[in-house]
């Protein structure tokens, strides 16, 4: 999580040229990821999140001319074949559908990344043992992929993209295909990683849950864009484009409960100086006994429907909706002084213009 | 012993040994098939791991190449063996200095077989999961160790069906081969027991080739068990 960027992409294009149409698969993106970082990439299905992270390794070419790939200062675009290869060997990859080969035994698959390591066969041998044991499957090490469970084989893929120490790992989609326990433990794994290693983790998912899990920054993609980039934090507790939002309330769920608050007797039958807020609040703020405040300080009642309290790289966040009742005054004041305390307050409904 | 074989197959045993006996009919086919089968099969595979390689999928994909490529096997596949025998008559002549018995037969024979062969390859390979070879490009890896330890490891079971059926069918082409002078099971089957109304002399001939494809058939099956891990 230093200022230093590892990763540096400048006005990438992809565009696949089909018979009948062009694809646009990633549109001028600009891209920096400092080391350290748990880089989250999330976006739909189609968005263009795998074809942008091959381009950090050239699996991927950029279409334009004006692209710049930059990885650990060296300009990927500048290299031949060979040199190219050698510096691949230094981002590791690990993928959805694990891509382990079948023909191999876990040892050989992880034996497999080591072939042009210039190490012996018995040092080669030790530091399989070695990533085995650091993933967790010692004991598996004479089995066959097909013998073992997806997290099981994740955990392979993740031995295999790290025998070479890379400075950076990329996982696109690694945990797209494994339940939410197994997703849980290989996120672990990876936060590990990154704490243990310095690792720098491209984290590519459809799965905002996972981003909160470990992600220390987020960019958003869409058609190809990255319409919304940030802090983890920042990105969570203000974001800015729509789609961030629905991202955002597939774990918070706050967009979706509105429609049930909303159909609740209180909401429906708001009264003058009753309405319906959203507070949002980071860190700092939750700790004060806000509900208390309000009513102590302008007599303001607060009825909670819905809340959601999350821990964000150890900072609480909170999102509430709230029935605020008082008289028109009393709740004027409680909303400013909620404002001026860092709390984000966005008034749903109100009883005071002829609300119904 | 010998009594009852005489009596069964008179023809067999009079015409067991000999330069154009049974025996030598066994090694004309199994000579026959070695060499169509390695050179053959060397030839199909490199065909093959090309196709899949320049294919516009592959990881060297060019157009160019594989259009001609596909084109060429395609010609060579579609001409029909009988024909391909008297064709290639004058190449034969150059090659290997003679267009009869089982070392004439060997050029048709690998004209033959490895077009055949090498869609055979093609159609094993590309089956092999993309996102595997996408990891090995990952890894740093280039054309040459792809094709190697990727492709024909991982390969490797599903080649070895195929190869096993390539061979059954190059058995089948050496008796059509030996039918027009190449000599081998196939002709002593025709000109010796068909031709000259000895039935047993077909009959023993026929099981013998039956015999060598089975042997493969099983051999084939039991390796490609035994290292397929799928
Ligand atoms: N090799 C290709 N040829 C043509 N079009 C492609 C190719 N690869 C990707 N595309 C197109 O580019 C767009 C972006 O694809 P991409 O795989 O990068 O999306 P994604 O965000 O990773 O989606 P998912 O979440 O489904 O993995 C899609 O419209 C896809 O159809
Ligand atoms: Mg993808």
């Amino acid at each position: 999580m230093s200022d230093q960027p590892i990763i540096e992409l400048k006005n990438i294009d992809v565009i696949f040229k089909e018979p009948e149409r062009e694809v646009r698969a990633v549109d001028d993106v600009q891209l920096s990821i400092n080391k350290g970082d748990i880089f989250g990439i999330v976006g739909y299905s189609g968005a263009g999140k795998s074809t942008l992270v091959r381009v950090i390794n050239l699996l991927q070419r950029p279409t334009n001319q004006a692209a710049v790939v930059k990885v650990n200062g060296a300009d990927l675009l500048k290299l031949n074949a060979k040199e190219l290869r050698t510096k691949r060997r230094k981002i590791g990859m690990i993928f959805q559908h694990f891509n382990l080969m079948n023909a191999l035994t876990i040892a050989d698959n992880v034996d497999f990344a080591l072939k042009k390591s210039g190490l012996s066969k018995v040092e080669r041998q030790q530091r399989v043992a070695e990533l085995l044991e650091l993933v967790g499957l010692a004991d598996k090490s004479h089995d066959y992929p097909s013998q073992l469970s997806g997290g099981q084989k994740q955990r392979v893929g993740i031995a295999r993209a790290l025998a070479n120490r890379p400075d950076i790992l990329i996982s696109d989609e690694a945990t797209s295909a494994l339940d939410p326990k197994t997703t849980a433990s290989i996120l672990g794994l990876l936060a590990d990683l990154n704490r243990k290693l310095g690792l720098t983790i491209v984290l590519i998912t459809h799965e905002m849950d996972a981003v909160k899990q470990i992600c220390n920054r987020v960019a958003v993609m869409d058609a190809g864009k990255v319409i919304e980039e940030g802090d983890l934090l920042q990105v969570f507790s203000q974001p800015r484009a729509e789609l961030t939002k629905d991202f955002i309330d597939t774990t918070t769920h706050i967009q979706s409960s509105l429609a049930v608050v909303e159909q609740q007797a209180i909401v429906q039958n708001l009264q003058p100086g009753e309405v319906l807020v959203q507070l949002g609040y980071v860190g700092a703020a939750t700790d004060q006994p806000l509900i208390t405040t309000l009513y102590k300080q302008f007599n303001v009642s607060a009825n909670i429907l819905f809340g959601n309290l999350e821990i964000l790289q150890d900072t609480p966040v909170g999102q509430l909706l709230v029935v605020l009742s008082g008289t028109p005054k009393e709740t004027q004041q409680a909303l400013r002084f909620m404002q001026e305390n860092d709390v984000q307050v966005t008034v749903l409904k109100s009883g005071d213009k002829g609300g119904n | 012993m010998l009594n009852f074989l005489n009596q069964v197959m008179p023809n067999v045993v009079e015409n067991w040994s000999g330069d154009t006996g049974m025996v030598t009919g066994i090694w004309q086919t199994l000579y026959m098939t070695f060499w169509t089968t390695l050179i053959g099969g060397l030839i199909g595979l490199a065909l093959g791991v090309a196709l899949v390689i320049y294919d516009e999928q592959g990881i060297m994909a060019n157009k160019a190449v594989y259009s001609i490529l596909d084109k060429f096997v395609n010609v060579f596949r579609s001409i029909p063996f009988i024909i391909l025998l008297s064709v290639v008559f004058p190449i034969t002549q150059f090659i290997v200095g003679t267009t009869i018995g089982p070392k004439g037969a060997l050029v048709p024979l690998i004209i033959g077989t490895a077009p055949f062969y090498a869609r055979q390859v093609q159609n094993t390979l590309v089956q092999i999961d993309p996102g595997v070879i996408e990891s090995a490009e990952a890894l740093g890896y280039g054309p040459w160790t792809i094709i190697t330890k990727v492709y024909l490891r991982e390969g490797l079971p599903d080649l070895i069906r195929t190869s096993v059926l390539t061979i059954i069918s190059i058995i089948g082409l050496t008796a059509m081969a030996g039918a027009v002078g190449a000599g081998g099971l196939g002709y002593i089957a025709v000109s010796k027991g068909y031709q000259r109304y000895q039935n047993d002399i077909t009959i023993v001939a026929t099981l013998l080739i039956l015999v060598i494809v089975f042997i493969i058939q099983g051999l084939g099956d039991l390796w490609a068990k035994k290292i397929d891990h799928r």
